[in-house]
């Protein structure tokens, strides 16, 4: 995984530095041009820019419209979860939500109830607002600290630490957790120092009869911690990683007080020997201005 | 390595950025004070020259005003319409937020502040992401970005299906380590480390719901954490069931029809014979020092030197320091070898008893004197214990088989006494990686006991207890006590509002040195002492305390409630 996603920040750049090869000549070897000056009242436009920057540049903007089809490691986790638990990693921004919401959609179509639990208040409001456009006002209710509506509706948008507390109340009560499925979006938040071990217990505690699905950011041991969660369980929990790095490809560039941008890496995947350059001579004479305290 | 650069103007930023086509940008900042500054410095210094945009804007505005009249009027409306620009932190409402994200995907927008802290709760993504540094904020300082925060943030830049390509600028600050960003960048993602640990409500749900402690340990010992521990345990157990075969394939050989237990006893009878062998005294100067040590109490009237002569009556005993009162009132200390004759009777430490009680060591005299042990006795007595496990050990073996057999069913046992020492061994490991778990749970079972939320004995939650697990919040021992002795009710609004503010807001944040009122002040101090009440029971069960209160927080918050201007309230605290 490490390997395909490192090879994403400089194979991709340098194939793409290959198509639009006219010279050879090394980042950090380029003459230093004067600066190009932008008043505030100007309106933007584009900076005259050196052969490296243009380069980092090459081919900004947006792509042609497309019809949208799932992933691969979409509908395979949305097929697996049919079967078991299932863990997806993969970086923000590639689709970790369709999956939770088509498995929803499955769901509610059916009559049946889900969960889904963020861990910020922010969040939730957002994918309350996203569901209700999505299924319905009446079929989705939000649980936080601070709001509670339509709480018996099908679908239950809330934090973490609301859904552990009603697994707390259903073992206490007797009653049973309602539901299917339960998705822990951002499931990586079981490492926050404060707050992380709501996410364990809440796993700990689910009842087996009910889906588990948790959406985490990409993560170091996932295999070691499905296989927890497997243990603790006693369900399988399958690991379901988006392959490749980005949806979008990702470059880095530096920027300079006076408006000179470059890149970050050079074409080994270095740092841009003029950014440590510069680091070397500016570290000599560390400033003494402090913080801005604001 | 660090590259210190002075931060550009906000403007300036999105005018650089802008010139590289390199907007909407999520710009992150360290604090939520500064991305609010931030934005609006920004609206006020740019103009957007597309008035289309700035039309759509304050269409959009109108539009989401009448559905939301809470953001009506409100002053980043402006910053929003002028300037194509917002802030986004974990202190705004969320309608705020709704509307942010509907002019961000709907391209409206140029760029938003947001902070690091909350880069999981943005789901805008945007051309561009930028930082100014390699550093978070933390509730006490700064620390280093760790990859996977810096994934978080980077995961916004590129919009699937409108950008071909996503960019991360590393923009000037006084902070920025371009190298640092570098690394951090081709670093591979971090390991989900497990954050388990001990709560009372977690403590209380599950008491409440099994009844029993050994249930609540057990979904303990199911933790991410211990996962590491109960493969180890596991792998003990089978150690520990593998040396128990041998020792009864040992007996079997020997024709012993003994049990393994009798093995395990066997070791630990052999085991005790050993520590008792070594323990012995070997001088005399031991023996007396250790007799010393029994006899020499708080109460006993001693003499000091080999003759005697000087009487003191023993008023406190550390290790080998003895201090006391002498005969004439005055103290004295010394150390426990020069002590001579040790007198019988314990008084009573009282002033006006000291004199009967010199006055009765003189009339009655080496009567009185505790007889010093001889090392021919001791050693005597502890060959007894020997000698009485030696009889033990040899009676160990069945009584009804015949010397032959007997004899091959001890060498048996001798001949197990490895493995049998294993086993102790593993098992006392295992009980102390079980205890590791386990160990906060008690401690904190034995708090809520002190306080009356649990019966330990029982292992029941009380009516309290119950109520108190109802409330599913932190720190729940001072909010339970304090509600308990009817503190919360008796508050007015300002007050109410502080002392909620002390309690919640981090112990080492500093809100700047408002003036608190008496008021406040005298409802803050019986919070603190209810607060220490807790700590101290917390202290006694080994239960690290909850962080104090904090009252420039209280004072924050007090002006806030007592309808201070939010601004003001901002330049006088150093509020975020």
């Amino acid at each position: 995984m490490t390997n395909v996603r490192r090879s994403h920040g400089k194979g991709a750049g340098k194939a793409r530095r290959r198509e639009n090869k006219p010279s050879r000549r090394k980042a950090g070897q380029q003459p230093l041009r004067s600066t190009p000056k932008v008043s505030l009242a100007d309106p933007p436009r584009v900076i005259a820019q050196s052969r490296d920057v243009q380069r980092l540049l090459a081919g900004i903007g947006a792509p042609p419209p497309t019809v949208f089809k799932p992933d691969a490691f979409q509908l395979e986790a949305l097929a697996a979860l049919e079967f078991e638990d299932v863990l997806v990693t993969a970086p923000t921004g590639s689709g970790k939500t369709w999956i939770a919401r088509e498995e929803i959609r499955r769901l509610l179509a059916a009559g049946r109830r889900a969960w889904y639990t963020s861990p910020l208040k922010a969040l939730t409001n957002s994918k309350y607002q996203e569901f209700i456009e999505e299924f319905g006002a009446e079929r989705v209710g939000i649980l936080t600290g601070d709001r509670k509506e339509n709480t018996d509706a099908l679908l239950i948008v809330g934090t973490t630490e609301i859904y552990r507390n009603q697994l707390f109340d259903s073992l206490r009560g007797g009653g049973e957790v309602p539901g299917r499925l339960v998705v822990l979006d951002e499931a990586h938040y079981l490492a926050d120092e404060d707050r992380g071990h709501v996410w364990e217990e809440a796993i700990i505690l689910t009842p087996p009869r009910i889906r588990l699905l948790l959406l985490s950011a990409t993560i170091g041991n996932a295999s070691e911690f499905a296989a927890w969660i497997e243990d603790v369980r006693g369900v399988r929990c399958g690991v379901v990683t988006r392959p490749g790095a980005r949806p979008v490809p990702l470059r880095a560039a530096f920027l300079l007080p006076d408006k000179r941008l470059m890149p970050l890496f050079n074409d080994a995947g270095r740092l841009n020997p003029e950014i440590a350059r510069m680091a070397e001579t500016t570290s000599a004479k560390p400033p003494r201005s402090p913080r801005r305290n604001w | 390595m660090k590259l210190s650069m002075p931060e550009m103007l906000p403007a300036t930023l999105l005018a650089a950025l802008g010139g590289y086509n390199l907007l909407p940008a999520i710009i992150f900042l360290p604090t939520r004070r500064r991305c609010d500054q931030a934005a609006s410095e920004a609206a006020f210094a740019r103009r957007d020259p597309n008035v289309e945009r700035h039309e759509a804007r304050r269409e959009f505005m109108q539009g989401f005003v009448a559905e939301h009249p809470e953001v009506r009027g409100h002053r980043h409306s402006d910053t929003i319409i002028r300037g194509g620009v917002a802030s986004h932190h974990a202190g705004h409402i969320p309608a705020r937020k709704l509307v942010r994200d509907k002019l961000m995907s709907a391209g409206l927008l140029d760029a938003i502040f947001a902070t690091a802290t909350v880069a999981a709760g943005v789901d805008f993504p945007a051309r561009t992401v930028v930082l100014m540094g390699a550093d978070a904020r933390t509730g006490s300082g700064w620390r280093m970005l760790t990859a996977s925060e810096l994934q978080q943030m980077t995961g916004r830049a590129g919009r699937r299906g409108r950008d071909n390509v996503g960019f991360i600028v590393a923009a000037p600050g006084l902070h920025q380590d371009p190298q640092r960003i570098a690394e951090l960048l081709k670093a591979p993602p971090d390991p989900l480390v497990s954050q388990f640990r001990a709560t009372y409500t977690t403590l209380l749900n599950l008491l409440d719901a099994f009844g029993n402690f050994a249930q609540v340990r057990e979904i303990a010992e199911r933790s991410f954490a211990h996962r590491e521990a109960a493969h180890h345990i596991t792998r003990l157990e089978e150690l520990r069931f593998e040396n128990e075969n041998k020792i009864k394939t040992k007996l079997q050989n020997a024709n012993c029809d003994l049990s393994f237990s009798v093995a395990l006893a066997f070791e630990r009878l052999v085991s005790a014979r050993a520590r008792l062998q070594e323990g012995l005294p070997q001088t005399r100067a031991e023996v007396l020092h250790r007799w010393l040590s029994e006899v020499v109490q708080p109460g006993r009237i001693v003499g000091i030197g080999r003759s005697g002569k000087r009487l003191v009556m023993v008023t406190q005993r550390s290790q080998g320091n003895v201090s006391g009162i002498r005969e004439d009132g005055r103290r004295a200390s010394f150390a426990l070898e020069r002590i001579g004759p040790v007198y019988a009777p314990v008084y009573r430490l009282r002033e006006q008893f000291i004199e009967e009680a010199f006055a009765e060591v003189h009339a009655k005299g080496r009567e009185l004197v505790i007889p010093e042990p001889r090392l021919r006795d001791v050693r005597t007595e502890e060959s007894d214990a020997l000698n009485l496990i030696d009889q033990i050990i040899e009676s160990i073996a069945p009584a009804h088989l015949d010397a032959t057999k007997k004899t091959a069913c001890i060498e048996a046992l001798w001949a197990a006494i490895g493995e049998a020492e294993a086993i102790q061994r593993t098992s006392r490991q295992i009980e102390s990686m079980r205890e590791e778990v386990w160990q906060p749970f008690e401690r904190r079972a034995r708090v809520l006991a002190a306080l009356g939320y649990v019966d330990f004995d029982r292992e029941r939650v009380s009516e309290r207890g119950r109520w108190l697990a109802d409330l599913h919040i932190d720190r729940p021992l001072l909010v339970g006590e304090a509600l308990e002795n009817g503190l919360l009710a008796s508050l007015d609004t300002i007050s109410a509002s502080a002392t909620v503010a002390a309690l919640t807001a981090d112990e080492d944040r500093d809100y700047g040195e408002l003036e608190l009122d008496d008021r406040i002040v005298s409802a803050l101090a019986r919070f603190e002492d209810i607060g220490f009440k807790v700590a101290t029971e917390e202290w006694k069960q080994g239960v690290e305390p909850a962080p104090e209160m904090n009252f420039s927080a209280a004072a924050a918050a007090a002006r806030w409630a007592g309808g201070a201007d939010w601004s003001t309230l901002v330049n006088e605290t150093r509020a975020e």
